[in-house]
């Protein structure tokens, strides 16, 4: 996903800090957890230590039963909510759906948000210092799967003291994290609220993913795996996310976005370092121009020199591996019997405009569910963000979230097995 | 003349009679979720409503009346036969383009079929075309012909042959007066202003 907001950010009127907005969770400070037992991961690995980073918003209540966990995607992190300081220039991803009043209330709701294992903002992977070596674990990190994510997050909500999950909510990698949540622990997860998702990584998709995966072990940066912190294979981990970045949007929001407009001076391009403007130099005359010519062409520069700041190499590999390694149909034998022991009532949406994972395969998740007999929603917006949508800002797709997260369940338990 | 909003849960009462408790129901065209949420509350079905437009989803979201939002002939596609124990078509086939289609493939996946709509040869409809000679405008067709959704009006007769034509067995039928609350005992093609049948293969 990107890191900005996908729709035009609302511009306060006054100059209020965006910590100190009265629907804003306010400044948050991260948290670590550090599993007392050796995870074993599921192709059999062992890890000492591991460590989740997390965050939390809102208060656990009495009967613990009010705790909603936010899956992050691909490139997210535990920072869902709020501001680590009052002179951040962003809050949290997720901060325009989650906060006091909003359509995730922290007023009502213990809101958890989790690093996953693999991942490279706090929590233990691939660029963590081996204990046992002294280096980062590199490739020596165990092969990381969605069941993964799922089950260490578990281990978090239990050290928290959450009895039940009121709801798990995840888009594109976070939904597939939230439908194996419902799968995995039935009992444990109330509601699953799943977003612009897939039951199933299919080939465009793991095709996206390989493409960004031989830009990264292309460079000689990478080096097997093995570069220091802060160095690798920078050059390839920016077009990995060039590459990638295009899959979350789509041609009418880029057309809008963007359109043809050119370039005007250099001082308005963002500065870019050396490495991810190799072909930027005076022209002559009659030469060929490959400099920068359209604006697109800066902004996914911009895209991919942030994100080189922000994210490892090593991760993006082990979790786009994560992605094309998920596969219910496969897993349980088909999806009808992925979600057999599923007891939580689901909401599944699809975005119009999501060319990466369709409305179609989200429509195929909420068809198996209610061949299987479970409760469940299917709703699709209409929007032309692309695959970015389920992080617009819209008062329609809030009050879809709020309404399903807020109904007090029916009294009456109804029977729907076949 | 009771307002259309109304006459709806006259409609629902029907219904709600004819619906087995503890049922799987498919509700084509469910709206805001108002009858799937009575059969839940009088009924206890496990209750699935299907309807195009995503605000209609979202109302039945909020009042936990489970919804897929798509087309009615795909969403019914993607179950096997007999998956539900009734599929309700209530004032949803005069806005069908292949209403034979539908129902042929609400009768796959359902035992019983019920349908309910406004017979469109009630005799003010008539009178209305013959003397005025323009389009029904009434608490019912509310709209003028340039304000209308394209619609495609039943009558009790047409109904009636379809379902011969296509051996589908009537086993239920109630035909309402024009204040669609007392029974039509008589001519219905004529002076029934609803018609409700529920429909097996």
């Amino acid at each position: 996903m990107t890191d900005e907001p996908t729709a035009h950010s609302s511009t306060p009127l006054s100059s209020t800090p965006g910590h100190l907005a009265p629907d804003d969770v306010g400044l948050v400070t991260p948290l670590d957890f550090v599993l007392p037992r050796p995870f074993t991961f599921k192709h059999g690995q062992p890890l000492d230590g591991l460590t989740l980073r997390y965050e939390t918003y809102g208060t656990l209540n009495a009967t613990r039963d009010n705790a909603v966990l936010i899956c992050h995607a691909l490139s997210g992190n535990h920072h869902a909510a709020g501001w680590h300081s009052p002179t951040d220039k962003k809050p949290g991803w997720w901060n325009n759906l989650i906060g006091p009043g909003k359509a995730v209330d922290t007023r009502r709701f213990f809101v958890i948000c989790a690093n996953v294992p693999g991942g490279c903002s706090g929590s233990t992977g691939p660029s963590s210092t081996n204990p046992a070596t002294g280096e980062p674990y590199g490739l020596r990190f165990p092969a990381l799967t969605i069941l993964d994510m799922v089950r260490a997050q578990k281990l978090l909500l239990d050290h928290l003291g959450v009895a039940e999950l009121h709801t798990v909510i995840g888009g594109s990698m976070g939904g597939m994290t939230a439908l194996l949540f419902a799968i995995e622990f039935p009992n444990f997860t109330r509601r699953l609220l799943a977003m612009a998702t897939t039951a199933r990584e299919g080939a465009q998709a793991i095709a996206f993913n390989e493409v960004g995966r031989q830009a990264i072990m292309q460079d000689p940066g990478w080096n097997n795996g093995d570069y220091p912190p802060n160095g690798g294979p920078r050059v390839g981990l920016a077009i990995a996310r060039m590459m990638a970045h295009i899959t979350y949007l789509s041609d009418a929001s880029m057309d809008r976005k963007f359109g043809r407009r050119t370039i005007q001076s250099r001082a308005q391009s963002p500065q870019l370092s050396a490495e991810l403007a190799p072909g930027d130099a005076s022209p002559s005359a009659a030469a060929a121009d490959f400099n920068l010519q359209f604006e697109v062409e800066s902004y996914l520069r911009h895209q991919g020199q942030t994100f080189i700041n922000r994210f490892d190499a090593n991760s993006y590999l082990y979790i786009t591996r994560a992605l094309d390694q998920f596969d219910l149909d496969h897993a349980y034998g088909s999806l009808e019997q992925a979600f057999a022991p599923v007891l939580a009532e689901s909401l599944i949406v699809g975005f119009t405009s999501d060319w990466l994972f369709p409305p179609e395969q989200n429509r195929q998740i909420a068809q198996a569910l209610l061949r299987a007999g479970k409760r469940t929603s299917y709703a699709e917006l209409s929007t032309d963000l692309g695959h970015d949508s389920f992080l617009l800002e819209s008062e329609e797709l809030y009050a879809l979230i709020r309404g399903f997260l807020e109904r007090t369940p029916p009294a009456t338990t109804t029977d729907f097995a076949i | 003349m009771t307002p259309p909003v109304e006459k709806r849960t006259v409609d629902m009462q029907i219904i709600a009679d004819w619906v087995e408790p503890h049922t799987r129901v498919l509700d084509l065209g469910c709206g805001r979720g108002e009858l799937l949420d009575f059969l839940i509350q009088s009924k206890q079905v496990s209750a699935l409503g299907v309807d195009l437009d995503f605000d209609q989803i979202s109302a039945c979201v909020r009042r936990g009346v489970p919804a897929y939002q798509g087309d009615m002939i795909a969403c019914m596609a993607a179950f096997p036969a007999r998956h539900f124990d009734r599929v309700i078509c209530s004032r949803t086939v005069q806005e069908l383009t292949a209403p034979a289609v539908v129902i042929a493939e609400a009768l796959r996946v359902a035992r019983s079929v019920t349908v309910g709509f406004v017979n469109h040869a009630f005799w003010k409809n008539r009178l209305d075309l013959l003397t005025r000679g323009r389009k029904a405008q009434n608490a019912v067709y509310t709209t003028t012909w340039a304000e209308s959704r394209p619609a495609n009006p039943v009558s009790v007769a047409d109904f009636e042959d379809f379902c011969a034509t296509h051996s589908i067995r009537i086993t239920r039928r109630v035909h309402l007066d024009g204040d669609w609350k007392s029974p039509c005992p008589m001519l219905p093609n004529l002076l029934a202003g609803y018609a409700l049948y529920d429909l097996t293969k």
